[in-house]
């Protein structure tokens, strides 16, 4: 089956959960019995969230993105642009067992504007307590606690750390997963295992776009959680379907030249740790990861966070650290103009820098935060992946003052 | 009045209602059951929504007192020292990620009675002097 067809696909499973989750919005009892109803609750649910996000750097030299989905970030004037944002989710449970989800996101993203796009549209079947079932269109859970990464109001910080998920620049995929708890101990251990083909596009510098549609995810995790430990290791491999535009980007046949620039066919593997400590007012996040790159179109890279945070009464102050490092690739063989175009491309993907950042959460009322937040980042002027339109007067080093008011309804 | 005895008015004073906010939490399940006692740790998976079936193998129903009440708030301070803030928080994260659902929300105590009587399932945190004979005290949390 081709790309193509699975998106068709894509489209159709979308569709029909659409029309069933508008279909239950016009009746929501339905013809369900009375009792029945009562037991189940409300049967139809509306949440939203949101971010209004302010932010600017002290750097004209390079534009800092919250992740690389993004095709434009922050200069040194105020914008709201990287972080502000607004999510609608409705649900609809069928029975005890049955759920169907929909979730729609406008914020800044490849297509260089807040373009609405479905994040999440799936059905959920829970066979026990204790296992679920999803298929549809799910959000993609690569790393601890990326699955919510867009929910600003879950979250302690103004926006999760981009040394670590900037590169996540797939969100969603078509596909199902599983999961599965069982108690182990005084803990409880939990696995997850998904598969899906994701629809996304990536955007490159001067309007290019990466089609990542027909890419093939595979992953899995285990967590334990015990007390006010969870611990997570994880793994998620990736299969491209379609090569970079670097053909078209360079004029040289570059993937015919140099092979292994061709990310077509190959394996990207993203191996995770992540640890939270949460004893309440005190709570500690540590997350490891490295990505092992199918081609040497990009870096491998390797890349951690720690944040620290103590509460007090509605302030949650916090201090957070976040590093990461790609390996260069050497060319040798080929025609020495393809190979040199390969070496700078595949710089383009380097990244060796490290941010400190300090901030605070104010939980003003009930379902409403303010937060302030300071990052320095410290790089060496070859770090040049997770930014956006780099001078080649780029030093390396940024300092990003940001506020954020994120909601939830 | 002598001395003695206005301190021990003042005493009284302050801590009655003291003593009236602070009656004791107790987790309570549907009488015939045949739960009898519950740990901490299951408590707190069945609220916080990580692993809701009960030792009898049915599925768990939690049940929140109404936003406001003070037994809301008391009750995941004892439970896991969090508040309803960052409860909040920790749900918005599981709503909007297409995971579990936070526990049902009462209207009243009356009504929180009437579920934990009507469902096998239900499980809910009251005052001990609420408990009436069709519930069960499987767990008292401390201050």
């Amino acid at each position: 089956m081709n790309g193509k067809n699975k998106m068709k696909q894509g489209h159709h499973l979308l569709t029909a959960l659409a029309l069933a989750l508008s279909m239950a919005a016009v009746n929501p009892a339905g013809a369900a019995d009375q009792s029945q109803e009562d037991v189940a609750g409300h049967r139809l649910s509306l949440h939203g969230f949101g971010t209004l996000g302010l932010a600017r750097s002290d750097d004209d030299d390079a534009q800092f993105v919250r992740d690389l989905s993004q095709p434009s970030g922050l200069t040194s004037r105020w914008s709201t642009k990287v972080d502000s944002m607004i999510g609608l989710q409705a649900g609809y449970r069928f029975n005890d067992k049955l759920e169907g989800v929909l979730q729609v996101v406008s914020r800044y993203h490849s297509e260089g504007n807040f373009s609405p796009e479905v994040s999440w549209a799936f059905l959920r079947y829970d066979p026990d307590p204790t296992a679920s079932v999803r298929i549809g269109r799910l959000g993609t859970e690569f790393y601890m606690l990326a699955d919510s990464r867009l929910v600003g109001y879950a979250n302690l910080t103004v926006r999760p750390p981009p040394d670590y998920f900037g590169p996540l620049v797939l969100s969603y995929i078509d596909g199902i997963d599983g999961a599965k708890s069982v108690p182990v101990g005084n803990g409880l251990l939990r696995g997850k295992l998904f598969t899906g083909v994701s629809p996304e596009k990536m955007s490159l510098s001067d309007g290019l776009y990466w089609n990542m549609s027909g890419s093939l995810v595979v992953g899995g995790h285990l967590d334990y959680l015990t007390g006010p430990w969870q611990i997570r290791i994880g793994q998620t491999r990736v299969r491209f379907d379609k090569d970079l535009p670097i053909n078209e980007y360079t004029g040289l046949d570059i993937t015919g030249q140099v092979p292994e620039m061709s990310v077509v066919g190959k394996w990207t593997r993203y191996d995770s740790l992540g640890v939270v400590y949460d004893n309440s007012p005190f709570q500690l996040q540590l997350m490891l990861s490295r990505i092992d790159q199918g081609s040497a179109a990009f870096e491998d890279s390797r890349a951690g966070y720690a944040i620290a945070s103590y509460r007090t009464g509605n302030v949650t102050p916090f201090l957070g650290y976040s590093r990461t490092k790609s390996d260069a690739n050497h060319f040798n063989s080929t025609p020495p103009l393809e190979q040199a175009t390969a070496a700078f491309l595949s710089a383009s993907t380097h990244s060796d820098q490290h941010t400190w950042f300090l901030g605070a959460r104010w939980d003003l009322r009930k379902d409403l935060d303010l937060k302030a937040q300071v990052d320095w980042v410290r790089g060496s002027p070859g770090s040049v992946f997770p930014f956006r339109a780099e001078t080649p007067s780029w030093d390396g080093h940024m300092t990003v003052f940001s506020l954020a008011l994120d909601y939830v309804f | 009045m002598s001395i003695t005895t206005t301190l021990l008015l003042t005493l009284c004073l302050i801590l009655l209602p003291r003593a009236r906010a602070e009656a004791d939490l107790v987790v309570v399940v549907n009488a015939r059951n045949g739960i009898e006692r519950l740990t901490l740790d299951s408590v707190i998976n069945i609220f916080m929504g990580r692993y809701r079936q009960l030792p009898s193998g049915i599925p768990a129903q939690p049940v929140d007192q109404p936003d406001g009440r003070p037994e809301k708030a008391r009750f995941y301070r004892l439970l896991v020292n969090k508040d309803l803030a960052e409860i909040n928080a920790y749900w918005a994260r599981l709503i909007f990620s297409g995971r579990t659902s936070p526990p049902y929300q009462a209207k009243s105590t009356a009504e929180i009675l009437d579920r934990l009587a009507r469902q096998p399932g239900a499980i809910a945190y009251i005052e001990r002097n609420q408990a009436d004979p069709r519930v069960r005290i499987v767990l008292e949390l401390e201050h």
